[in-house]
């Protein structure tokens, strides 16, 4: 039954409020409100709903459809006239064989990000989740440099990686191991992988403390049963460890792979893109694009791209996480 | 006593009010490196004596994030609280960028109206004029002039001469890898620096002339007779005097390599001596020469314009800002310059009586006294330049032959209007 109460009949709730807030007792009771809000109803939520929706509008909706808006047109920027060029910066694109090859790397990217950082934040997890005393020494010191900012983590890196006097082909020198010295950012495939190591070494802290804070949510006594059991570590790894840690590994894979598409800091800070757009990314051309070269139009219609790659991504991954909680 | 106080405060708000309504504050993009000592101590004077010759003026720097070519200098425009005049790298492909984006005030008239025409040389001037149909965009500063530093205790131990041609060229490369030394250090991950060596390698086997005809598309760029810079380039990678892997170094890591005779030669302009005096280089050390070229008599630096005052079109201090231009165009603003210690360029017009502060200045100024050639990454359209850097690192790095990189920009530049 609807207890569908009038203004006036309730005494706990602020008077302005009383309404609505007996309607959504009411719903949430389990009744139906369809056709049950009167105009004046909705003329309130509106105006409850405003501040909201114009700000949404403003750093939102109204950024997409100017987005949209200069992917249709020639613009050499912002203070330039524009005209309309129908789909030609689209033609132009599609044709362009640097989209294609960042729009590859971008992939590889996020695969390298969700791996590198999302896996190294698992491995420390589930090493200093047992710690008793100096885990908090660890997690402080692995979360670290999560804290520095990406340029920063660019520039270093690209120290470490330095060919003549960077740390890893020093040490390897030292090591006696100067056959393995490696271009990391002048070979062409190990340029992409060498950054986003440096990229994931700044990510992976984040993760990390996630897994945490998941396997302590995992019932002990399911160990202690897979203990009796006879259970080895590993079986007790796989068959109640990651199955605990599903919800978190979602999340975190989602957030990794929303990471990896906004990768940018990293590459404009250590290779520009280069060798040859060996490193180059959607976001890195994108910004090239747009404020190097000021094609806003072309520049645009990559952003649009990266949009729809967002959504699609995100569509297969949200399936799929569907089918495997069936 | 209350009237007292009430007549102090208020006699102190419109003092106040008044000294902020005729304050004025003239902020400035740059100088690059403020942070050097000599660099901080040359502006502030500057600034110090603009500020005294402008009473009420306050002059502020704003420690430049980048130039045109990164899109620094775009985004702090397009920001609105922007520089109020801006001193950055410039050439005709950079103001190209700022001035179809509208982003700068033409300052054409003011050529006229203040006289600047007549203070830089006649044939920059012309120059100038003969880029965007006639409106100029940018007052140039500063001119570059790149060729080959090299260190001069190393040869002199080694017995190694400065080459007069390409063949003596080739087999000091030689000399110099078999004694375990890098050649030549190239830092291509910063544009510019890959732009350098390039620029002074095409010019090298086609001549000014012909590198002059190819950015007026007169000819192609995958012309062999234009090509042949770029083969070059790819032969001496495949000979090992260049390492592919410092298709991965920026400029401050090739020359780390050079500043600690790690590499015999570098190739750079004057403001080389900024970053040596910062690297605790002894710049006595420091010797200069153009790279030989194939054509005789030949053998000049490669450059053009290298730094120029720009005024935005948001400028809030349009008028300020020509006072400002006018002001570093004076004699004894530009001879001040000239002099100090921190000075690292050749200046727009002909300064008599100077001695340059440091030796390698002096080979640098007689080097270019017979003009320089042309520094391709200054005159490209900024639609070609990107094309043009990343063909370079892909030459560096073995990733494209020197005809094929040469038709990549060949293509970009069919495109460019």
């Amino acid at each position: 039954m609807i207890n569908r109460e009038t203004p006036g009949s309730s005494t706990a709730a602020p008077l302005g409020n009383r309404s609505a807030l007996a309607k959504t007792a009411t719903v949430e009771a389990g009744g139906s409100a369809a056709g049950r809000f009167d105009s004046r109803d909705t003329g309130s939520a509106l105006w409850l709903m405003a501040p909201a929706l114009v700000l949404y509008a403003i750093f939102s909706l109204l950024p997409i459809a100017a987005t949209f808006w200069l992917s249709f047109n020639s613009s050499a920027g912002f203070n330039t006239a524009s005209s309309f060029v129908g789909l030609d910066n689209y033609a132009a694109t599609a044709a362009d064989p640097i989209v294609w090859q960042s729009l590859w790397h971008t992939l590889l990217w996020l695969i390298y990000h969700v791996v590198l950082a999302g896996g190294l934040g698992l491995a420390l997890a589930l090493a200093i989740s047992r710690l008793k005393v100096t885990q908090v020494f660890f997690r402080t010191a692995f979360f670290l440099p999560h804290l520095v900012s990406l340029a920063v983590v660019g520039v270093i890196w690209a120290n470490i990686y330095d060919p003549f006097y960077g740390l890893i082909n020093t040490a390897l020198t030292e090591l006696g191991l100067g056959a393995f010295t490696q271009g990391w950012l002048s070979d062409p495939a190990l340029v992409l992988f060498s950054v986003n190591v440096a990229s994931s070494w700044q990510g992976f802290g984040l993760y990390m403390l996630l897994f945490i804070a998941g396997l302590q949510n995992i019932d002990h006594t399911l160990y202690d049963a897979a203990e009796v059991d006879g259970a080895s570590a590993w079986q007790k790894l796989v068959y109640v460890t990651l199955p605990g840690l599903r919800e978190v590994t979602t999340f975190v894979v989602s957030l990794a792979m929303i990471n990896g598409l906004k990768g940018f800091a990293t590459v404009f800070v250590m290779t520009n893109g280069g060798p040859f757009y060996q490193s180059e990314l959607i976001t890195t051309y994108i910004y090239r694009l747009a404020f190097q070269s000021q094609d806003h139009g072309r520049a645009a219609v990559l952003c649009i791209l990266l949009s729809l790659l967002a959504i699609v991504i995100t569509l297969v991954f949200n399936r799929w996480r569907a089918r495997l909680s069936k | 006593m209350l009237k007292f106080l009430a007549g102090s405060v208020a006699a102190l708000a419109i003092f106040v009010s008044g000294a902020v309504a005729n304050a004025q504050t003239l902020k400035m993009w740059g100088p690059e490196q403020i942070t050097e000592p000599l660099v901080a101590e040359l502006w502030n004077g500057i600034k110090a004596d603009f500020e005294k010759a402008n009473p009420g003026v306050k002059v502020e720097f704003m420690p430049p994030t980048g130039t045109i070519s990164n899109g620094a200098v775009q985004s702090a425009i397009q920001s609105n609280v922007g520089p109020d005049v801006i001193l950055t790298n410039s050439g005709i492909g950079r103001i190209s960028i700022v001035r179809n984006a509208k982003q700068v005030m033409p300052l054409t008239e003011q050529y006229e109206k203040r006289g600047w025409k007549n203070q830089i040389y006649p044939w920059l001037y012309a120059e100038l004029k003969g880029q965007f149909g006639g409106d100029v965009y940018e007052v140039p500063d500063g001119l570059d002039a790149l060729g080959i530093w090299y260190h001069k205790d190393l040869f002199a131990q080694a017995g190694w001469k400065v080459p007069a041609t390409w063949k003596e060229f080739e087999t000091l490369l030689a000399a110099i890898d078999a004694k375990g030394l890098q050649p030549i250090a190239i830092g291509p991950r910063t544009t510019g620096s890959a732009g350098h060596l390039f620029g002074n390698l095409l010019q090298s086997a086609s001549g000014k002339e012909m590198i002059g005809k190819a950015l007026r598309k007169e000819i192609a760029w995958d012309d062999p007779k234009v090509a042949a810079g770029a083969v070059r380039l790819q032969k001496l990678v495949e000979a090992g005097f260049i390492k592919k892997e410092m298709a991965g170094l920026d400029l401050d890591g090739a020359s780390r390599l050079w500043f600690n005779k790690r590499a015999a030669m570098f190739v750079a302009g004057p403001w080389f001596t900024a970053n040596a005096r910062k690297a605790g280089y002894d710049l006595v050390n420091a010797g200069y020469a153009p790279m030989p070229s194939d054509n005789p008599g030949e053998a000049i630096p490669t450059g053009g314009v290298g730094w120029s005052w720009l005024v935005p079109v948001n400028s809030k201090q349009p008028d300020l800002a020509m006072k400002w231009i006018d002001f570093m165009l004076s004699d004894p603003v530009m001879k001040k310059r000239a002099q100090a210690p921190a000075s690292t360029m050749i200046y727009p017009r002909e300064l008599t009586g100077i001695e340059p502060p440091t030796p390698v200045l002096k080979e640098i100024f007689a080097a270019a006294a017979a003009g320089v050639g042309y520094n391709p990454s200054v005159y490209l359209p900024a639609t070609v330049l990107d094309t043009y850097f990343q063909v370079i690192q892909g030459l560096i790095s073995g990733q494209v032959t020197g005809e094929a990189g040469m038709k990549q920009i060949q293509a970009k530049m069919a495109e460019a209007k």
